[in-house]
């Protein structure tokens, strides 16, 4: 790598030379040994304590840090933040070590050959990549270029900003491989695209493929530990029986890509039992009688056909929901029925905002709420104005027309990057090559671009496929502009330096996107530091920066929620709307009807589903050894089979077995259990990382994506990572 | 006198970890040590399932079998009642892990000595209150600390009415009350 | 999650050593009583004994890192006389004291007298059975929580000891090794019982508990039978046996006396040898702990 020695500054003035010096070869120090002696050096330091966020998933929880030896010691959750109420998950801890994780991204890389990177310079990194950003405005139009993002609070901010400073709408989230099609179905319905289901206070709630055990944001587990231990019905759909099942009164288990099915035919129940709310209906709704006309022929009969749930049970479940309602709903679900797996997970998604619907539900205590959240207001210094408005809508608006344009296709934007349509890629936090679709196809369309940029802290297979890795600092180091969070109170929060910069060459993303903005001629819209543009923001709504570092989060109690029926949306006619001209535009039929997955497993086959483990958060975490130790402790990465097709197969608990799809074949062990239905293999979404830097996390299990075809879901445009068949054998056998 | 105990609730054990990782940051710990362990099962059969899970660690047995195998009165038991290992006598022979029905010592390859929980109130707990990190991370409160010999104390309280009891009867006097 | 032994072979060749220096030294003592004449082989035996015992007491303390790390702490092993191991610490060094004052009254070619010789004896047993008894108080494995096994490794000490004293012998004294009638028949048994002790540790072990169960399989069918049945049975028990049997039973006393006789018999020894470093490898890696929460099985 580079030649520059790694020391930190003000650490060599502090006597501790001695110490680093006896593990200095040829002017390189080892980063164990500059470690040991700094912490010899500050040995007599109090212990501090500093707010911040977290960062090892999206939920960005607050936590206090006890810092001792500028190191972080005991973390606790804090109270004030809705998400973790006080309590953080395994992640939290964990996630902490990825500061001092020997495998980081210390300088800016320039790709050499396959696999290969040399270290250069900031100045020379950022002249570089400016000078092609320029050509490529200069010669394609800045719709040439691209950027794909996993939000974060300065991420969020910058990232836009820098794109809109170039006059590029191409500003992507990961949302394509996460919850986009749920976001954009219910945007069709609700003019909105997050409700919170009312859980603790709730007489019944379905949940449908998501479990807050597994995906877990402690404050949502808590609403659920709340309901379940009040006596409410809670009941999990799941081709898996998740660890939420915990808290439920009954599991259900479904054939996966079904769920559109159950829901039409439970919907079919209320309307053809007049069990609906027809006030509600009535009142505040479009279109109901266009769905009440199509629903008949979803019968649990039928549904039971295509699910695999008795039809007893089905029209039981109806019922049930609607003798609860309005405590009652179907929680909106998250990546696995909704967000992106599915040929028909946005409808799926449609159709459970109607189903709520009929429940009046809207709203209601017990029922499901839109949580109220706080923003932003104007700021008035010059430096904070706005780049002129981006005109052109973002690419793959018009392929994917239901795509909510806040997240965007982002493998769109990648495949157009193959086929010569995107010339520049810039990746900021985002492992979308190894983790969004197919990571072969992916990489062999990023590595097609003109220009490839990401940013991180690690390596990853995005970086791998780039030309340029800009690295980052680590959470813990750095300061982000405010993070607003929606709750029954609201609240803001604040990430902050909880460490002191330990890579010196190692930037922060705000100073990272100031430097790229100036080395493209648009310098002029960040002439300023976070600090100040943090401030500036809490200052419009009457808090400091100053203020915000000492009380970590700020709850505005004044804004807390008020459970009231919500009449009024944010939909064009003001009401639901159980009609869609867009999405009849986009070949769906106007009010959601069943859409066929775009797979299903034949005898002796199975569908391959993913899904979070509560230690893990997609690639993300893989490389980080407090949790990937836990994983291979227990066998974790272990794909489940159902137990009495694994006896039919003559397949016992720990063989070897070799899975294939049409992409990939592969072997792993496998762990044998009764809590999947028989026609999924359940693969958990974080392992089978090949990356050599990634010492902790390399060549252990599989990699979910690895056996899915790129393809894109029509109309909403998720990944439909779970439309995927796949076989196993024994090996051996 | 204070004699200090824990309960754990594994009606409400989600086996998200959280315990495990909080534990490693209170005290210290590298990825691999883990004063923590887990055991799980499934009941049933699809799709009339059950599972459970069980998080163990050291028992601050009142008959420590790990204190009475120890050679060099490494191990021993304090004050409270909690069973520690003074690490600057430790020689690393590791039978007290051999002694240990429970299986939640461990050695430390840096070190070579042994070590398991130390019930952090006993020994200085940084988080908020007389607590131990595992209590305070455990995200559906799963755990009571508290003092066995106060017989006001919410971990006595909670012991009888939920009737807990020792995870594997009452060999060593275990001071870990278990409800399943 | 898979269960790894606590210790491995570092620790079984400490205890089949410190077994091993012990049954030497008995080996000794039975022959300054049944065979006074054998002076070279009873030298042997107190040769073999402290250096034997004194690699496997190296070989533990580099096991115990801590203390290999930090010496001086192993000066609080005399700390709890409540544990075992103190005991063995006393027994072993108590023992070194005297198997050490026998090699130099040997080296100085002064008599080593009787009294020194009858202690170092009951000495070498104390050690031998403390070998057994420091895992045998370990209630989690069953393999081990027996009144068997002090007994086992017993018989097995004396077996090896003898067996290395006779082995040794045969190298360079042959004609003394013809003169030890009564040892070799004694040796002879060793195998015999041993093999009769660990059929019955199996039996009664693989019946008291599913752990016990799970490690008794492990060593007949699982993953150390090809250890167990071709080592440990075969070529350290049954193989000396019949060797021995047809050397000292069957063939003629002109063969039985022979050199290529003597190389059978060294090969009968070396098979006990091997034999009793596998009894301990495979005992300290077969055990399995009882369960705790959930049977582990």
């Amino acid at each position: 790598m580079s030649e520059s020695t790694i020391t930190r500054r003000g650490f060599l003035k502090q006597g501790a030379v001695a110490a680093a010096a006896a593990g200095t070869v040829g002017g390189l120090i080892s980063y164990d040994a500059w470690s040991k002696a700094y912490a010899a050096a500050d040995s007599q330091q109090e212990v501090k304590k500093v707010h911040s966020l977290c960062n090892s998933c999206s939920s960005k929880c607050g936590f206090t840090a006890h810092v001792k030896n500028g190191r972080v010691g005991t973390m606790t959750g804090d109270d004030e933040h809705p998400y973790c109420e006080g309590t953080l998950c395994a992640r939290g801890y964990g996630y902490a070590a990825v500061a001092y994780s020997e495998d980081r991204l210390t300088h800016p890389l320039k790709r050499i050959g396959e696999g290969e990177f040399e270290a250069i310079s900031w100045d020379d990194a950022l002249t570089e990549i400016g000078d092609k950003i320029k050509a490529i405005v200069a010669q394609d139009g800045p719709e040439a270029l691209a950027l794909i993002m996993d939000p974060r609070p300065s991420g969020s901010y910058y990232t836009k900003r820098f794109m809109a400073a170039l006059g590029s709408p191409n500003t992507y989230t990961h949302g394509v491989a996460c919850n986009l099609a749920k976001t954009s179905g219910m945007t069709q319905a609700l003019g909105a695209g997050d409700f919170t289901s009312d859980v603790a206070n709730s007489k019944m709630v379905i949940f449908i493929g998501r479990s807050y055990a597994d995906g877990l944001r402690p404050g949502s587990l808590h609403s659920l530990q709340k309901g379940y231990q009040n006596g409410s019905h809670i009941v999990m759909i799941d081709p898996r029986m998740n660890n939420s099942c915990t808290y439920a009164t009954e599991w259900i288990p479904i054939r996966p890509a079904t769920d559109l099915a159950l829901i039409l035919a439970m919907a079919n129940v209320l309307v053809a039992e007049d069990l609906y709310d027809h006030d509600y209906v009535d009142n505040y709704t479009v279109g109901f009688e266009d769905w009440a006309s199509r629903l008949p022929e979803y019968t649990p009969e039928w549904a039971e056909e295509k699910t695999g749930i008795p039809a007893d049970t089905i029209v039981r479940l109806a019922r049930e929901m609607a003798a609860a309602a309005p405590q009652a709903s179907i929680e909106q679900g998250w990546r696995a029925a909704t967000g992106c797996s599915h040929q028909n997970s946005g409808e799926t998604a449609r159709a459970i905002c109607l189903f709520n619907t009929l429940l009046g539900c809207w709203g209601v205590e017990g029922g499901a709420y839109f949580p109220p959240s706080v923003s932003v207001g104007k700021l008035e210094d010059p430096r904070f104005a706005a780049p002129p408005k981006v005109e052109a809508k973002i690419a793959g608006s018009k392929e994917y027309p239901l795509a909510v344009g806040s997240m965007g296709v982002a493998t769109h934007a990648v495949q157009q990057a193959g086929e010569g349509n995107i010339k520049g890629l810039i990746f900021y936090q985002s492992n979308c090559v190894g983790g969004y679709s197919n990571p072969a196809q992916l990489a062999e369309w990023t590595k097609a671009a003109d220009l490839s940029v990401a940013i991180d802290v690690q390596m990853t297979e995005t970086c791998k496929a780039c030309q340029y890795v800009l690295p980052d600092t680590s959470y813990l180091e750095r300061l982000e502009v405010p993070e607003f969070v929606g709750g029954k109170i609201p609240v803001v929060a604040l990430r902050d330096r909880v460490l002191e910069k330990i890579h010196p060459e190692t930037r922060p993303v705000d100073e990272i996107f100031t430097g790229l903005a100036k080395a493209c001629g648009v310098g002029q819209y960040f002439d300023f530091t976070v600090d100040e543009l943090a401030d500036a923001q809490l200052k419009t709504v009457g808090l400091s920066l100053a203020q915000l570092q000492e009380e970590g989060i700020h709850a505005f109690s004044e804004k807390a929620w008020k459970p009231q029926l919500k009449t009024e949306w944010k939909t064009k006619s003001g009401k639901v709307e159980f009609t869609s001209e867009a999405c009849e535009k986009a070949g769906f039929t106007p009010s959601p009807t069943w859409v066929e997955p775009l797979v299903m497993p034949k005898e002796g086959q199975f569908r391959l589903v993913g899904g979070k483990q509560t230690i893990h958060t997609h690639t993300q975490t893989a490389n980080i050894a407090p949790l990937m130790e836990i994983s291979k402790q227990y066998s974790l990465e272990r794909p489940w089979l159902n137990a009495g097709v694994a006896k039919q197969m003559g397949i016992e608990d720990g063989d070897e077995i070799e899975i294939s799809s049409e992409m990939f074949t592969g072997r792993t062990r496998v762990k044998v259990t009764e809590r999947i239905e028989p026609t999924s293999l359940y693969l958990p979404s974080h392992y089978g990382r090949m990356i050599p830097e990634q010492h902790v996390s390399y060549n252990v299990g599989l990699s979910q994506m690895d056996f899915v075809p790129f393809h894109i879901e029509p109309g909403y445009g998720g990944t439909m990572a779970q439309e995927v068949i796949v076989t196993i054998k024994k090996v051996g056998a | 006198m204070t004699r200090y105990g824990m309960l754990i609730d594994t009606t409400n054990c989600i086996g998200c970890f959280a315990c495990r990782t909080a534990c490693q940051r209170q005290n210290g710990l590298a990825a691999n040590i883990d004063y923590i362990r887990y055991e799980d099962r499934e009941t049933g059969t699809f799709p009339n399932v059950g599972f459970e899970v069980i998080p163990i660690q050291c028992m601050h047995c009142e008959d420590a079998p790990c204190v009475s195998v120890c050679p060099t009165g490494a191990s021993y038991i304090d004050e409270t009642g909690t069973v520690r290992v003074d690490e600057q006598k430790c020689i690393g022979c590791k039978y007290c892990m051999a002694a240990c029905p429970y299986l939640v010592r461990v050695h430390n390859p840096e070190t070579g000595a042994v070590e398991k929980c130390k019930f952090c109130a006993a020994e200085s707990f940084e988080g908020r209150g007389e607590t131990c990190s595992c209590v305070e991370a455990c995200v559906t409160g799963c755990r009571i600390f508290g003092d066995l010999d106060d017989p006001d104390s919410d971990l006595n309280k909670a012991i009888a009415e939920r009737n807990a009891l020792p995870i594997a009867g009452d060999r060593t006097k275990a001071k870990i009350f278990y409800v399943r | 999650m898979t269960y790894e032994p606590i210790w491995g072979s570092i620790i079984a060749w400490y205890l089949f050593l410190a077994g091993l220096g012990a049954g030497a030294f008995a080996t000794s003592a039975f022959l300054s009583w049944r065979h006074p004449e054998a002076v070279t082989m009873r030298k042997i035996g107190h040769l073999i004994a402290p250096i034997a015992v004194g690699i496997g007491l190296v070989l533990l303390m580099v096991d115990a890192e801590a203390g290999f790390a930090n010496p001086q702490r192993f000066f609080l092993l005399l700390g709890n006389f409540g544990s075992v191991m103190s005991w063995g610490v006393v027994f072993l060094s108590v023992f070194m004291v005297v198997a050490l004052a026998a090699l130099v009254l040997d080296f100085l070619k002064r008599p080593v007298p009787g009294w020194l010789e009858n202690a170092g004896a009951v000495l070498a047993l104390c050690v031998a059975v403390y070998t057994g008894a420091l895992l045998g108080v370990c209630q989690t494995f069953p393999l081990w929580n027996n009144a068997l096994l002090p007994i086992l490794f017993l018989v097995s000490a004396l077996s090896t000891g003898a067996a290395s004293v006779l082995a040794t012998s045969i190298i360079r004294h042959g004609e003394e090794f013809n003169r030890v009638g009564v040892l070799k028949k004694f040796h002879f048994c060793l195998p015999i019982i041993e093999l009769l002790l660990v059929m019955s540790l199996l039996f009664i072990t693989q019946s008291n508990s599913e752990a016990g169960w799970a490690s008794v399989m492990a060593l007949v069918s699982g993953k150390y039978a090809l250890a167990f049945w071709l080592g440990l049975v075969f070529v350290g028990l049954v193989g000396p046996t019949i060797l021995e049997v047809w050397l000292l039973f069957f063939s003629a006393k002109e063969f039985e006396e022979s050199r290529l006789a003597h190389w059978l018999s060294f090969l009968s020894d070396a098979g006990v040898m091997v034999g009793g470093f596998l009894l301990r490898y495979l005992i300290v890696v077969a055990a399995l702990p009882l369960p705790v929460a959930v049977p582990l099985f």
